[in-house]
């Protein structure tokens, strides 16, 4: 019988401060109007001052082995996705020094292989995913799946970490952002979250996240609303049958009509983060099905949906029996 | 039987040439004068080009050329008109309203006027839905744009003042004939060009949702039929495809195979529009008036003043047009494919005969 692997453990770090959007704004830290961005939804985001990514994704890994008394050698795989290679040792106010070690002898001084030594990992194989953006958990869940599947690995941590560089604003596509880690366990036999179906898009001619942002804007509705039915039926659900839609933290204005588009009738939008962190490139989705399980807004054998964009651009979606 | 005199304004628009030519084509035509602004072509006429203006007091004409019109014209056909969908409705009443009255007021002393044409649109129907019956009254209120409201205004000014009325209503045009060949670009063409660079990303509508189109060659013939035709005064007719409408569905699939056959649209992977209700689509337009760029604005804007009609589904009866022409026009789906394939290049552009 082919396992169903599921995700058994979330935890996540947040830089210790925040700033509400009116605070970035004065800040010259935003393209859009304050107000705007309150109506979209979002009203406060953690902004990492001293932390670097690094810091936050070796906090959400511990904090996950901790919370669930994992033994670190029990971990068969480590997937990290994220800050690449030296930025993610780097402060914000710091990055575009450190980023220049992407071009000298730092350049293979690595963030994944450092948290495998620091957490304890000691029978990890470890890989890097690059390139997914605020994807790059998602794309990591589902390549731990496919690794429990087809080697028969156990249990697989994927951790992400993004942040932004102090002169890079806080803004994505009119979204407020924060700095974040999130760390999941998959595990080939779980007993909660079983992934039963997944589906990604990408279309490389939207590589071009800047010049093409108008282009990506228009595209987002239909290829989302196109790529969640299909992720519904990949999983072999109807789509009256999804309890729960787990989204990306960009803003409520555009989930509402994503959420019209989707045609999901009975579900429900946990959007409750979007107003309390915005949007996290380390890992929306699981951040907020962490928080929506503490909150027992999920119950076990809900169907949850999950979906996401990424700069790349990539649309992908997975679904959870809770 | 008396020769008609006509009196055509608009002849130097697309489908306005065609009118003209068509009744220089006919026997019972003894002479046609064109009204235009900036000249015409005066080969296609009897007589010069008259120089004149709808927004100018008693069009601009002069008081010798007047005396002549009012001796010797029988029939006006009132094609001119500012077609344009994202003017303001001062703008629109400015030409399509008043110009229409000014007429009406300098026409009033052609004491041999016996027929008064006035060519309006299909959409002065505005955002009604079900059946429009050629014989229905106006709306009072609720259209989608200034243009058809203006139009609209203008068709109750020319019932109200004229009892030889003949009202022409043509659907959207989109190309010269069943070739598909497209001699003028309009809104039509603009947001296909828009879809296909992947610019509009939704549609609103409904699972009813029709695209009333014709062809100029059709709308041409129906006009030209309706200054000619005898006793049909005070009748109403419908230039459109009524029911060879197609529904949006199969335009949406023949317009996106068009688009299919260009091989660098194919790659760029572009998704076609999602379909949606109006209330969604408003909430998407809010969302890029608040955030997108002026590229996308502008789209979004260019195609706020007509595609919201999709979402009022409706057809048109063509009763009257039919008997009057003897035959219905050309079903959309005779053309929409050859119409798409040269907006988008699949094909050598036709030159215009």
């Amino acid at each position: 019988m082919i396992a169903c692997p599921g995700i058994s453990a979330i935890s996540y770090a947040l830089p210790a401060v925040s700033r509400s959007v009116r605070e970035l704004a004065v800040a010259g830290l935003l393209d859009s109007d304050p107000e705007v961005l309150e109506r979209f939804g979002f009203e406060r985001v953690g902004v990492a001052i001293e932390e670097t990514p690094y810091d936050l994704a070796l906090a959400a890994a511990s904090a996950m082995l901790r919370e669930h008394d994992i033994d670190p050698s029990t971990i068969d795989a480590l997937l990290y996705g994220g800050a690449p290679g030296a930025i993610a040792f780097a402060k914000p106010r710091d990055a575009a020094a450190m980023a220049s070690g992407l071009c000298d002898g730092h350049r293979f001084e690595y963030p994944a292989t450092r948290l495998q030594f620091d957490l304890g990992l000691d029978n990890a194989t470890v890989l890097g995913l690059d390139q997914l953006a605020c994807t790059a958990i998602l794309g990591a869940v589902r390549l731990a799946r496919a690794l429990c599947i087809a080697e028969g690995l156990e249990r697989v941590l994927c951790v992400s970490s993004e942040f932004y560089p102090a002169a890079a604003g806080r803004e994505a596509i009119s979204n407020c952002t924060s700095d974040a880690a999130c760390a999941v366990l998959v595990e080939r036999n779980a007993t909660r979250n079983r992934i039963v179906g997944g589906v990604s898009v990408t279309k490389g001619f939207f590589w071009g996240a800047g010049s093409m942002r108008d282009e990506v804007m228009a595209s987002y509705f239909p290829t989302a609303a196109h790529v969640i039915r299909r992720t519904v039926a990949n999983a072999g659900w109807q789509p009256e049958a999804v309890n729960w839609v787990m989204p990306h933290n960009v803003s409520a204005t555009s989930w509402e009509i994503l959420f019209r588009l989707a045609a999901l009738p009975n579900a429900r939008l946990w959007s409750d983060n979007i107003r309390r962190i915005g949007h996290t490139l380390a890992g929306d989705n699981f951040i907020n099905l962490r928080d929506a399980l503490d909150g027992g807004a999920v119950k076990a054998g809900d169907k949850v949906l999950m979906f996401a964009y990424g700069y790349g651009a990539h649309w992908t979606g997975l679904a959870l029996e809770a | 039987m008396t020769k008609h005199c006509c009196f055509v304004t608009g002849a130097t628009g697309l489908v306005g040439r065609e009118v003209v030519a068509r009744l220089l084509a006919s026997p019972e035509v003894e002479r046609v004068y064109v009204l235009a602004r900036g000249g015409a072509n005066g080969s296609r006429v009897t007589a010069p080009p008259l120089h004149g203006d709808l927004r100018l007091d008693g069009l601009g004409i002069a008081p010798d050329v007047r005396a002549r019109l009012a001796r010797e014209v029988t029939t006006v056909v009132h094609l001119a008109a500012n077609t344009s969908f994202s003017q303001s409705l001062d703008e629109a009443r400015a030409t399509n309203t008043d110009g229409t009255r000014r007429l009406l007021e300098l026409s009033d002393d052609w004491t041999h006027v016996s027929r008064w044409v006035y060519v309006s649109t299909a959409f002065v129907a505005g955002l009604r839905t079900g059946t429009i019956l050629e014989e229905d009254s106006l709306p009072v209120s609720g259209w989608a744009n200034a243009y058809e409201q203006s139009k609209a205004e203008a068709e109750m000014l020319v019932r109200a003042e004229r009892t030889d009325w003949v009202i022409a209503r043509p659907a959207t045009i989109v190309c010269d004939d069943s070739s598909g060949r497209i001699s003028q670009m309009n809104a039509v063409h603009r947001a296909l060009r828009l879809y296909f660079g992947g610019l509009a990303p939704m549609l609103p509508c409904t699972d009813q949702s029709l695209v009333d189109a014709v062809t100029t060659e059709y709308a041409a013939r129906g006009i030209a039929r309706a200054v000619l035709a005898p006793d049909i005064a005070r009748h109403t007719f419908h230039f459109c495809a009524g029911l060879g409408a197609m529904p949006l569905s199969e335009l949406l699939d023949v317009t996106y195979d068009a688009f299919l056959r260009a091989p660098a649209w194919r790659r760029k992977g572009i998704v076609r529009p999602v379909r949606t209700d109006l209330a969604t689509y408003r909430l998407f337009e809010q969302a890029i008036h608040d955030v997108g760029s002026d590229r996308v604005r502008q789209a979004l804007r260019s195609l706020g003043h007509f595609v919201p009609h999709l979402a009022y589904p409706k057809r048109f009866a063509t009763d009257a047009a039919d008997a009057l022409l003897g035959d219905s026009a050309p079903p959309a789906a005779s053309f929409w494919a050859s119409m798409v394939n040269q907006l988008v290049g699949n094909v050598p552009v036709l030159e215009a005969a």
